[in-house]
C-alpha cells in the first residue's frame, strides 16, 4: 500500500504530504461522480418514497399515519388481488421460461428453416408494449379475427379481454409473446457453451429427441436456464404496464391489476401519493426478495463449476 | 469480508436513517409557486392543441388582450390521457399553471384545495352561462363553464323505420323501450343497446342517462346533493336493468372489452345498434355520428320512465371550465382570462368549429339537425347527471363493480352494499 505510514523523513515533507494527501483523495474522487448518482437518484428517492409511505392523504397530508397505509392495503381486494396476480405470474413463470428454451432448442439441432426463425422470433423484441398491445387487442377484441377464425370451424366466441376468468392469462401471453425473443438469444448464447461430443454420443447411442432434450441439453444449460429464470421473472414483474394499460386497462372488474398499475392509478387518477408510495414499497420489498434469490442463485451455480 | 461487514454496516445506518425521518414530510408535495410571472398567464389544457379549437383560442386571447394589453397568455396543451396525472405531478413540484382546464365534478373537486373561489369575479356571467353546478364545491364555485357535458340517448331512427316502429314517437316507459328492442333485434341485423365497457364507463353513461327515469324527483335531487340511499329500491332498480339488459342480450356482445371511445360509438354510427347513451360535446356526439349517419337519422330521447314518480329530464353539467390556480399573482387578472374563455364569442367559435354544446344558451344552433334542437331544448329542464355528484374513488369503484355485474361475479346488492361504504367515505 502507498499511502501507508511512512516515517517523516522525506526530504521535502510538505509536498509529500500534499502528495500523498492527493493520492489518499484520489480514489475517493473518482468514484465521488458513481457514488452521487447512486445515492441522489436511487437511494434518496427511495428512503424518501418509504417515508411518504408513513405520511397520510388529503386531509392528513404531511402527518405521520404510522402503519395506516399498509393496513389500508392489505384491506383493499383490489391490491390483494393485485399480489394475488404476481403469484400467478410467478406459477406461470415454467411456461414462460420453456418456450424460449425449446424453441431454441430446435433452433440449435438446425431444423429446416432455422435461419429464418432465428431473426423472426427476435422481432417481437424489438416493438413497444404499446403497439404490441394495440395489435392484440385489435386481434382478440370480441368481433376480431380470432373469434372468427373459432366461428368458422364451429366454435364458440371467447371475450378474451373482457372474461375476468382468461383475460390475465392473454395479458400474460402477449407479455411472453413479445419478450420470448430476448431469452432466446441468452439460450442459444448458452448452446453455444455445450459440449457437442456428449450430443453426439447420445445420438449415437440412439437417444429419442425429448431424452437428449431431459438428459443432456437441460442439464448441460442450468447455469443459462437459472439466468432466464430470474430475468424473466423480473421483466414479468416490472414491465407489463404497458399491456395493461391498452390492453385491459386493469379491468374487467379489477381482474388484471398488477401493484404497478395500482400504484399508478392511486398516485395519477385518485390522488393519493402517500397511499401510491406504500404500494411502492410492497413492491419494491417483492423485488428485493426476487433479487435476493438471484443472487443467492447465481452465486450457488457459481460454486458448482 | 472486511468490506461486506462495512457494507452491512452502511446498509444498517441507511435503514436506520429512513426509520427515523419515516412519516415526516408530504407525499403531496410542497405548496407550488406561481406558473408565470406577473406579466405571463401560463394556461394547461388539452384542447388548445387541436385544430378545431384554434379559432376560440384566438377569439378568447383577442378579448383579453383587450383588458390586459401587457399581460402574455401562454397555453400549453397537455395529452388528456395524462392530463390529470401531468397536473397532479406539476402541482406537486411547485410547477403549476395560473389557469387551467378541468373537467367537471371529481377532478375539480378534489383539487379545490389549490383553487381560487372565482364567486366574485364571475357574477356577470351567472345568468348568461349554465353548467356551474360541476364546478361548485361547498357553495362556492372554482371554474366558469366553456361547454356542456351530458349524457343523451340517441336512437337511430332509420332502423326504428325498418322494424315498423315510429321514429317520431319513441319509448317512454321501459316497458315499451325492451319491448322496442325486441321488435329491432327480431326485424333487424342490429343489436339493440351499444354498450363499452372496457373502461367501466359505460355504468356511468347508464346511470345518468336512465336515472331520470327511476328515480323520483325527491330521490334525484337528494342525490346530487350527497344524500344517497344506495339501498334503496329505485337505485337499486337502476343496477338491476343494467344487468337485465346484459342478461336479456340487449347489449352488443363483449361489452367488457369493448372500448367507449371509440368502438361502442363505432357501433352505432354504423347502424349495428339501435341505441347508445352517448355525450353532448367534443366525442361520442350528435357531429360524431353524423359523419356516418344522416343527421336527420338520429334522433335523441328522453329516459324511459320505469317508476310512477320520475319525471325524466336530461342529464347535463359544465363539460370542460378554466379554473384559477391559488398561487398565481393576481388571481383577478387570471380571473379575466377566465372570462375571456368564456366569453361569448368565444363560445361561438367553438360551438361551430368542435361541434361543443357550449355553455352559452344564447349560441343559435338551428342549422345543426333535430338531434341538437331536442338536446338544446331540454337544457331549460335539464339537471345534474348522477354520476357527476359521486368521488374520484366512488367511481372507481362503481366501474369495476359494473364490469362484475356483467361478468356475473358480484350480486347487486353486494355491489350497492360496497358502494355505500365508499360514497360515505369519500
Amino acid at each position: 500500500m502507498p499511502t501507508g505510514s511512512t516515517p517523516a523523513i522525506d526530504p521535502v515533507p510538505r509536498r509529500a504530504t500534499r502528495r500523498r494527501n492527493a493520492e489518499r483523495l484520489a480514489p475517493y474522487v473518482l468514484v465521488a461522480p458513481a457514488v452521487l448518482v447512486v445515492v441522489v437518484l436511487r437511494l434518496y428517492p427511495l428512503v424518501l418514497g418509504v417515508n411518504f409511505s408513513f405520511t397520510g392523504d388529503g386531509d392528513s397530508d404531511g402527518t405521520a399515519v404510522g402503519l395506516d397505509n399498509y393496513v389500508t392495503l392489505m384491506g383493499d381486494p383490489l391490491f390483494v388481488g393485485a399480489l394475488r396476480n404476481v403469484g400467478l405470474l410467478v406459477a406461470l413463470l415454467p411456461v414462460a421460461v420453456a418456450i424460449p428454451g425449446l424453441l431454441a432448442t430446435f433452433i440449435y439441432l438446425r431444423v429446416p428453416g432455422h435461419r429464418i426463425f432465428r431473426s423472426v422470433y427476435f422481432f417481437p423484441a424489438v416493438l413497444s408494449p404499446v403497439i404490441v398491445g394495440a395489435i392484440f387487442t385489435l386481434l382478440l377484441a370480441f368481433d376480431g379475427p380470432l373469434n372468427a377464425l373459432l366461428g368458422s370451424v364451429g366454435l364458440g366466441p371467447v371475450d378474451w379481454l373482457g372474461d375476468p376468468d382468461v383475460a390475465i392469462f392473454m395479458v400474460v401471453g402477449v407479455h411472453v409473446w413479445a419478450t420470448f425473443g430476448m431469452a432466446l438469444v441468452v439460450f442459444l448464447a448458452g448452446f453455444a457453451t455445450l459440449d457437442t461430443s456428449l450430443l453426439d454420443a447420445a445420438r449415437i447411442d440412439g437417444a429419442a429427441l425429448p431424452r437428449i432434450i431431459w438428459h443432456v441439453i437441460v442439464p448441460g444449460l442450468s447455469r443459462t436456464i437459472q439466468f432466464v429464470f430470474v430475468t424473466t421473472m423480473i421483466g414479468m414483474l416490472t414491465s407489463m404496464f404497458g399491456l395493461l394499460y391498452v390492453m385491459t386497462s386493469g379491468g374487467p372488474g379489477g381482474a388484471t391489476y398488477l401493484p404497478e398499475y395500482y400504484i399508478w392509478i392511486q398516485q395519477g387518477q385518485l390522488n393519493r401519493p402517500a397511499l401510491a408510495s406504500a404500494a411502492a414499497t410492497v413492491l419494491f420489498l417483492v423485488m428485493v426478495v426476487v433479487g435476493l434469490l438471484q443472487v443467492s442463485v447465481l452465486r450457488r451455480s457459481g460454486r458448482e463449476d | 469480508m472486511e468490506y461486506a461487514v462495512k457494507n452491512r454496516a452502511l446498509w444498517t445506518v441507511v435503514l436506520a436513517a429512513g426509520l427515523t425521518v419515516a412519516g415526516c414530510g408530504s407525499a403531496a408535495g410542497p405548496a407550488p409557486s406561481s406558473g408565470g410571472d406577473g406579466n405571463t398567464l401560463v394556461v394547461w389544457d388539452w384542447k388548445s392543441g387541436d385544430d378545431d379549437a384554434a379559432a376560440y383560442i384566438e377569439a378568447a386571447k383577442a378579448d383579453f388582450a383587450d383588458k390586459h394589453p401587457e399581460v402574455e397568455v401562454e397555453f400549453v396543451a397537455q395529452p388528456f390521457d395524462q392530463y390529470y396525472t401531468l397536473l397532479g405531478a406539476a402541482i406537486q413540484s411547485g410547477k403549476g399553471p395560473d389557469v387551467m382546464l378541468f373537467n367537471g365534478g371529481g377532478q375539480l373537486r378534489d383539487r379545490v384545495d389549490s383553487l381560487v373561489p372565482l364567486d366574485s369575479y364571475v357574477a356577470e356571467d351567472r345568468e348568461r352561462l349554465v353548467g356551474w353546478n360541476a364546478f361548485t364545491e361547498g357553495g362556492r364555485t372554482y371554474a366558469a363553464p366553456v361547454t356542456l357535458q351530458g349524457h343523451p340517448i340517441y336512437y337511430n331512427r332509420n332502423l326504428y323505420e325498418q322494424a315498423g316502429l315510429d321514429p317520431d314517437s319513441p319509448p317512454t316507459t321501459w316497458t315499451e323501450f325492451v319491448d322496442g328492442c325486441a321488435t329491432i333485434m327480431d326485424r333487424t341485423d342490429a343489436t339493440c343497446i351499444a354498450l363499452g365497457n372496457k373502461e367501466g364507463i359505460g355504468i356511468e353513461f347508464f346511470l345518468s342517462g336512465l336515472g331520470s327515469g327511476v328515480l323520483t324527483d325527491q330521490e334525484y335531487d337528494d342525490w346530487i346533493v350527497g344524500k344517497r340511499n344506495w339501498t334503496s329500491p329505485n337505485v337499486k332498480r337502476i343496477f338491476e336493468m343494467w344487468t337485465e339488459t346484459e342478461r336479456a342480450g340487449l347489449n352488443n356482445e363483449g361489452a367488457n372489452s369493448t372500448a367507449m371511445f371509440n368502438d361502442a360509438f363505432a357501433i352505432f354510427s354504423s347502424g349495428e345498434a339501435a341505441h347508445v347513451i352517448g355525450l353532448m360535446s367534443d366525442v361520442g356526439h350528435w357531429q360524431d355520428f353524423g359523419e356516418f349517419l344522416a343527421p336527420a337519422d338520429i334522433g335523441v330521447m328522453r329516459a324511459p320512465v320505469s317508476t310512477t314518480g320520475a319525471t325524466p329530464s336530461l342529464p347535463y353539467d359544465g363539460g370542460i371550465g378554466y379554473a384559477v390556480a391559488r398561487w398565481t399573482a393576481d388571481p383577478e387578472v387570471a380571473a379575466d382570462l377566465v372570462r375571456s374563455l368564456t366569453s361569448k364569442d368565444a363560445l361561438e367559435a367553438f360551438y361551430a368549429d368542435a361541434g361543443a354544446i357550449a355553455a352559452d344558451t344564447a349560441i343559435d344552433v338551428s342549422d345543426a339537425g333535430p338531434a341538437v334542437a331536442d338536446i338544446v331544448s331540454g337544457l331549460e329542464t335539464g339537471e345534474p347527471a348522477l354520476h357527476v355528484a359521486l368521488s374520484v374513488e366512488t367511481l372507481d369503484l362503481m366501474r369495476r363493480l359494473s364490469q362484475q355485474l356483467l361478468s356475473g361475479s358480484v350480486t347487486v346488492d353486494d355491489a350497492l352494499s360496497q358502494l355505500a361504504t365508499a360514497d360515505q367515505g369519500s
